[in-house]
């Protein structure tokens, strides 16, 4: 069954798009990951714009934390102070970023930057994920065979960043005399990969505010998701307003896909063992990140790229 | 006085030569080629797929050969980069403004085209790729021009449309069926990238290479119900449709979550 998406001008199997819908939201299911970062990729290798793709998973994105935010911060998980700080570098990286794309689109680079930022990222990601699953793996046998002794990774906050200015309480983060330039500056970039990739940055967000801000790991993840529901909407209303490549109906087809897709990943979840699927997401996300690489780096069949220009059709 | 009078009507019977000569070449002063097509109106709805219209068409002229050509009304203004390699990434290194190619170009004919017409004459009447070149004003915007970039542009621009099923040039008599000499059928797809917009379809009559019958349809493509307004909506108040679309995706998003009980996310 084809249906015909009006913002990206094509016509495409509508099980295609909710399968991949599915195959994300099943990953976001089983992994507690968003999925943005995949869902792109996914898309533009389906021959969805590129533009189009990131737009409109920003737009999917404001579905799919929505209900998410709304439970923690009904359960008092959202560090509002904290989440404003944020989300005001969210505007700000959000409102460069749709900008920074406007101009890419024009000189005909937008794909090629985009492909470089996904490498690199999914890359780091990928890297890390199959490294600590490796670890975490060898950590379980080395317990099997002697019951003990390693810790959890204690937050270092407090020692990079102590000496910024700006310097404020955080009562629900349990934080005080912490500086409010990092959590800008995080969600400052943040937002400037929202708008680029399309990505809610969950997977850089929450291990900073743990790790480095020193946030409890509940706070983290239900500020995050305040953030990341109004970031997502800033990058929307600006991708709609100034590149003009929100295609809601992608979207709305796409979310419908990684719901019922969330739910059979939650059940998974519970009956697989951790570690070993985990390295198999980092296999997944290392393959996209080789199969964008190749892409930058094999000559293309066609040397020439297509872009509409002024006045037109 | 009688001098001038004398050059004066030799001047005029150029003059009406020349205007008659160049009625002669003009395709609608020709015998008309009676068409009809199946349908005269795409609608682009939910479940579109590209579409595909049957012609119908008598010659005036027996056992001529037949050439139809399909073109979009409108012209178009595109940015086509050129890539290159830089370091070990290939990405765009020059980018020309493109006017006079037409967003869709199609030709239908029995025969080999070169064998139909002569080169001026394709020419003079944007019959074959080689007329779109000769159309195409090409503007360096950014990067260094070089002396092949012409050949790369117009024949990377040919692949580009003809991947998308928006040139090609088909020549088989499977294709462009004749009966009888004088009765011809045949069809045109519009692929899905088709936008809204007219489209012209000219059928031309040659004899032995000159022109001697000419018709012409038109076909409108447009998109209706929630296609048509999702796209006017996006093109004429994008920021009414970005508020729309957060909107809609936190009622939905909320409202799945309900139903659900956990997010998606």
């Amino acid at each position: 069954m084809e249906i015909y998406l009006p913002i990206a001008g094509m016509s495409i199997n509508f099980f295609l798009v909710i399968g991949i819908g599915a195959l994300v939201g099943f990953l976001s299911g089983l992994f507690g990951v968003g999925g943005g970062f995949l869902l792109t990729p996914l898309m533009m290798m389906i021959g969805i714009p590129a533009p189009v793709a990131a737009a409109s998973d920003s737009n999917q994105i404001v579905a799919a934390a929505s209900s998410g935010a709304y439970a923690h911060w009904r359960l008092g998980n959202v560090d509002i102070k904290m989440g404003i700080i944020i989300l005001s570098g969210g505007v700000a990286g959000g409102t460069v970023g749709v900008q920074l794309v406007h101009y890419l689109r024009g000189i005909g680079n937008f794909e090629f930057v985009m492909k470089v930022v996904y490498v690199l990222m999914l890359g780091l990601i990928g890297g890390a994920m199959f490294i600590e699953s490796l670890r975490a793996i060898r950590r379980s046998q080395r317990q099997v065979a002697t019951p003990a002794v390693e810790g959890v990774p204690t937050p270092k906050h407090g020692t990079l960043f102590s000496k910024l200015p700006l310097k404020m309480d955080f009562h629900r983060s349990g934080l005080k005399n912490t500086s409010a330039i990092f959590p800008f500056l995080i969600g400052m970039a943040v937002g400037i990969l929202a708008a680029l990739l399309g990505v809610g940055g969950g997977f850089i967000m929450v291990p900073a505010m743990i790790y480095v801000i020193g946030m409890p790991t509940i706070v983290a993840i239900g500020t995050d998701l305040f953030q990341i529901v109004l970031s997502c909407a800033n990058v929307t209303l600006q991708q709609a307003w100034v590149n003009k490549t929100v295609d809601l109906l992608l979207a709305l087809i796409l979310l419908f896909g990684s719901t019922i897709g969330a739910q059979f990943g939650a059940l998974a979840s519970k009956r697989l063992k951790g570690e070993q699927i985990r390295i198999l997401l980092a296999i997944i996300v290392l393959a996209m990140a080789v199969k964008l690489f190749v892409d930058l780096v094999v000559e293309p069949s066609l040397l020439v790229s297509i872009a509409p220009g002024k006045g037109g059709h | 006085m009688m001098k001038r009078t004398l050059t004066l009507l030799v001047a005029l019977w150029l003059v009406g030569l020349y205007s008659g000569q160049a009625q002669a070449q003009t395709p609608e002063a020709m015998q008309k080629v009676l068409t009809a097509a199946h349908k005269n109106l795409i609608e682009i709805d939910l479940s579109y797929r590209g579409d595909r219209i049957y012609f119908f068409g008598v010659q005036p002229v027996p056992n001529t050969d037949l050439v139809i050509k399909l073109t979009a009304q409108k012209s178009e203004t595109i940015k086509l980069s050129i890539k290159g390699k830089v370091g070990p990434f290939w990405m765009a290194v020059k980018q020309y403004e493109v006017t006079g190619a037409p967003f869709v170009y199609k030709i239908h004919t029995q025969k080999p085209l070169s064998q139909i017409i002569s080169p001026a004459t394709a020419q003079e009447l944007e019959l074959g790729y080689a007329s779109i070149r000769h159309q195409m004003k090409m503007h360096l915007l950014r990067g260094k021009a070089s002396p092949d970039d012409q050949d790369t542009l117009f024949n990377g621009l040919i692949k580009l449309k003809e991947k998308l099923n928006l040139y090609n040039i088909v020549e088989d008599p499977k294709r462009l069926q004749v009966t009888e000499g004088q009765l011809f059928k045949h069809y045109f797809k519009f692929p899905p990238a088709a936008s809204e917009g007219k489209y012209l379809v000219e059928s031309f009559c040659f004899d032995k290479g000159e022109l001697v019958g000419y018709g012409k349809d038109v076909i409108e493509i447009k998109k209706v119900g929630i296609e048509n307004w999702l796209t006017s909506t996006s093109q004429n108040s994008p920021l009414f449709f970005g508020i729309m679309a957060v909107i809609v995706a936190l009622v939905v998003g909320l409202g799945v979550g309900m139903i659900f009980k956990k997010g998606g996310h």
